[in-house]
């Protein structure tokens, strides 16, 4: 019998990756996203995450960004 | 006109308050009104937003090199005619804020005004000299700041004449204002011939003789400037100095005093026979940095700012050798007090018995009556207690009159030191040398009252053209964080590693390697490696066997690394601990490669890049017919996606400002070099992980280095935080050298502060300090 689940493929680099499986070990388990590693730069996700992790992202990369004060 | 009234300026709402519309001429209503506008609005738009449509061009504006903003903003156009002269004037009035290649940016502030006062231009010549320079007509802000702000610079001298302090004004009613303040009454000495207190000696000396602006004025104003003037003067107490020039500062009386030295006139202190050998030759701005030092014959107070590597020491000892008094020469280390001397025996003729160092474990006495004494800020601000030596060598430093006092690297040393420095040393003139004037804390302001105005700032990129200081290729080598050791830098638990996680990021380690590799065996060049990561400095050092320096190496054993260094051809990289930021002369070095630093410091950057600015003479060798368009390479390395990144960019901001671009440079090590550098295969990066993080939170920090790490407190008595089991002997002893990891700390304890929240709550309030 086979299981068909609806979800996301994300593809990303290395750190990024990272970066979600952390995001996903930080919730608590029912709202765990991740269906599958698929491999260490992509990954199988729930369908309704991409928001909520793109948000994340941009937040994070803006905290290492400098932008100089007018 | 719309979107000044930022940057601290108070003269447009002084304008808004106290200008009736009447008075206001008919084109100025139009933008009266915009002012007024902009105001009600947010700033934020106010900042954003800037319309400069109303300014009025000259006819002939194609000629004329500068653009005047009414926020005090002036832009430069650097290919120019007329640039050499704009730059040599605008420099003098105003701070550099960016210098890239063909526009230059520069902000009119009280302090910059103040500095061009103290080098003897007046109000009228500013706004006439800016005027002719500039494509439009000055707008009518300016003007009123420059009137503002220098209103009451410069019209009060301190002058120290045959050992008596004198308060100098051409101005006799600008004394009277000063002598109504109560401190300053008191520390007046009255003449015993004179009775009433309105007398005041008056005296006449020849005007300002000031080069390079002459040229852009008309006649009639460069005859004004040379008449002789009157001047008015009093005497006060030379113990009550200080009070009365805190009293003349800004929040005060507002009337700043210059301190000028007569020099020619002591005939009280002995004259030090030393002059410039005939092969010293002091390049172009080097003589313009001393001109304006020395602009009316005699010496004033200031701060000279040029690139590391430009010849700031030749400055220094040129202006001791013109002023020919005694000279208290301070530097940050040990290391630089040697340099220090030897630079003095280099370019003057100072004779070997007049030259002493006094360094902790170099005390030499002076001889004679006059001579050179180069020490370290520490030495003479110590507080604590003292050998018989160096007390009678202090004591010896505190009876004596300075004729000139030389501070080297100023922006390192905090203002209570420099207070400390200054209060003890009697001192004529004091000279600050330094390249970056720039603090984190932005406590620079604070020099300008404590030893003077910055009388000149060189351009760096002129330099770099001029062939004076090395063209540097700088470049950001981003390095990808491995898998593994991103996930350690993502956990919240590993919050204290973060930056020895990103430092010993394998990447990067193998980047570094690569780095080195290419540079030694390609181009034979001599490189420094800097880390302020301490376990990141050994590790990397030891896994590629290389020598390194850090706080605790010790002073022979540094000389020996770097002469190693200078000449030993199998010695061509060291590492560096932030030791190496300042004042370590090692002009061999062309290569920097920096793989962690200290947060988001501008200073350090620009410090770093320093150790290779000289200029190299083995251009010609290395490459047969032509000239190399680089000769030295800054490579920062950054570990993406961390906290690097944020810190890389805010470091690069003082040097981009300067002028430098930074060039980005994302596949080093190259994908095919695979086994040849080190931590290739997984393993050996899951062990260095595994390494990492076994290692105390202590231990990957930073370096804290001792305030004082050169002063005496290094040679004798310390107070270490160290635990019972080390001081009954039951920890092992670990030698220093070829320690790894955690145990590091453990032979010789530098006095790292143990962190106050696990200290035992009986000993918190002794180490609240």
């Amino acid at each position: 019998m086979v299981n068909a689940i609806k979800g996301l493929l994300i593809s990303c680099d290395v750190p990024m990756a990272q970066f979600i499986v952390n995001l996903n070990a930080s919730l608590p388990a029912s709202q765990r996203f991740i269906v599958h590693m698929l491999d260490s730069t992509h990954m199988f996700v729930q369908p309704h995450v991409a928001e909520m992790i793109r948000s994340k992202i941009a937040e994070f990369r803006d905290q290492n960004t400098y932008e100089k004060p007018a | 006109m719309a979107g000044d009234g930022e940057r601290g300026r108070p003269s447009k709402k002084l304008k808004i308050s106290s200008k009736s519309p009447q008075i206001v001429e008919d084109d100025d209503i139009g933008h009266y009104a915009d002012d007024f506008d902009e105001d009600s609005r947010e700033e934020e738009r106010d900042t954003k937003k800037r319309d400069f449509t109303k300014l009025e061009l000259k006819p002939d504006h194609a000629n004329r090199p500068l653009w005047a903003c009414a926020d005090g903003r002036i832009f430069l156009e650097t290919f120019s005619s007329l640039y050499k002269q704009a730059y040599d004037f605008l420099i003098a009035i105003a701070e550099p804020v960016c210098r890239p290649e063909s526009m230059h940016e520069y902000n009119l502030t009280p302090h910059s005004l103040y500095a061009a006062v103290s080098v003897g231009l007046e109000t009228e010549t500013i706004i006439s000299v800016l005027n002719k320079l500039s494509k439009t007509k000055l707008p009518r802000e300016m003007i009123d700041f420059i009137h503002a702000s220098t209103a009451n610079y410069g019209k009060v001298k301190l002058v120290l004449k045959k050992n008596r302090y004198f308060v100098e004004s051409p101005f006799p009613e600008v004394l009277k204002t000063l002598l109504r303040d109560e401190g300053i009454a008191r520390a007046r000495i009255t003449p015993e011939n004179s009775q009433g207190g309105e007398a005041f000696t008056i005296s006449r000396t020849a005007g300002e003789i000031e080069g390079g602006h002459e040229e852009l004025l008309n006649g009639a104003e460069f005859a004004a400037a040379a008449e002789e003037k009157e001047t008015h003067s009093f005497e006060i107490d030379p113990s009550q100095v200080e009070n009365v020039k805190q009293r003349c500062l800004p929040n005060a009386l507002n009337f700043p005093m210059l301190e000028e030295y007569d020099f020619r006139n002591d005939t009280v202190n002995p004259d030090l026979n030393m002059e410039l050998k005939p092969q010293a030759q002091p390049r172009p701005y080097q003589e313009k940095s001393l001109s304006k030092m020395f602009g009316n014959g005699r010496a004033r107070s200031g701060i000279i700012v040029l690139p590391c590597g430009a010849g700031k020491s030749l400055v220094g000892v040129s202006a001791a050798c013109r002023i020919k008094k005694s000279c208290l020469c301070l530097a940050t280390n040990a290391v630089s007090v040697d340099q220090w001397a030897f630079q003095f025996k280099l370019w003057s003729t100072i004779r070997d018995d007049q030259i002493s160092r006094f360094t902790s474990d170099n005390k030499e006495k002076f001889r004679g009556m006059a001579g050179v004494v180069v020490t370290t800020y520490n030495m003479v601000a110590f507080g604590g207690k003292r050998s018989e030596d160096s007390e009678k060598i202090i004591e010896e430093i505190r009876n004596r009159e300075w004729g000139l006092l030389l501070m080297d690297e100023v922006h390192v040393v905090p203002a209570h030191m420099f207070r400390k420095v200054i209060s003890i040393t009697k001192s004529h003139c004091k000279l600050g040398l330094t390249a970056t004037l720039v603090r984190e804390d932005e406590r620079i302001t604070d020099l300008n009252f404590l030893i003077g105005p910055k009388l000149y700032e060189a351009n760096w990129l002129d330099l770099v053209k001029g062939g004076f200081i090395a063209n540097v290729q700088c470049a950001e080598v981003w390095c990808p964080m491995t898998k593994e050791f991103f996930a350690e830098y993502l956990k919240k638990e590993n919050s204290k590693k973060k930056q020895a996680l990103y430092v010993m990021n394998p990447n990067k380690f193998r980047a570094c390697e690569f780095l080195i590799r290419f540079h030694e065996q390609q181009r034979g060049d001599k490189i420094i490696v800097f880390s302020d990561n301490l376990f990141a400095l050994t590790a990397y050092a030891m896994k590629l066997r290389k020598p390194m320096i850090y706080g605790a190496t010790s002073h022979q054993e540094r000389t020996r690394i770097l002469h190693a260094f200078k000449n030993s051809p199998d010695v061509n990289t060291i590492f560096l601990s932030k030791v190496g930021d300042n004042s370590i002369d090692i002009p061999e070095a062309n290569v920097i490669i920096q793989i962690s630093s200290h947060a988001g410091s501008r200073r350090q950057e620009a410090q770093r890049l320093g150790r290779i600015l000289r200029a190299k003479g083995r251009l010609q060798d290395r490459m047969a017919g032509g000239k190399e368009e680089y000769n030295a390479f800054f490579y920062s390395l950054v570990s993406t996606d961390t906290q690097e990144m944020y810190y890389s960019t805010k470091r690069q901001q003082f040097l981009i400002d300067q002028g430098y671009s930074f060039k980005i440079i994302t596949s080093l090590p190259p994908p095919d070099s695979g086994a040849d550098l080190s931590y290739h295969s997984l393993d050996e990066q899951l062990d260095l992980l595994s390494k990492l993080l076994s290692a105390g939170d202590d231990a990957v920090g930073l370096e804290q280095l001792e305030e004082d790490q050169d002063g005496m407190a290094l040679q004798k008595h310390r107070r270490y935080a160290i635990s019972m089991s080390t001081l009954s002997g039951a920890s092992g002893m670990v030698y220093m050298e070829y320690t790894t990891g955690k145990h590091k700390q453990g032979g010789q304890v530098k006095s790292k502060p143990k962190d106050p929240s696990k200290r035992h709550h009986l000993f918190k309030k002794r180490f609240q300090s």
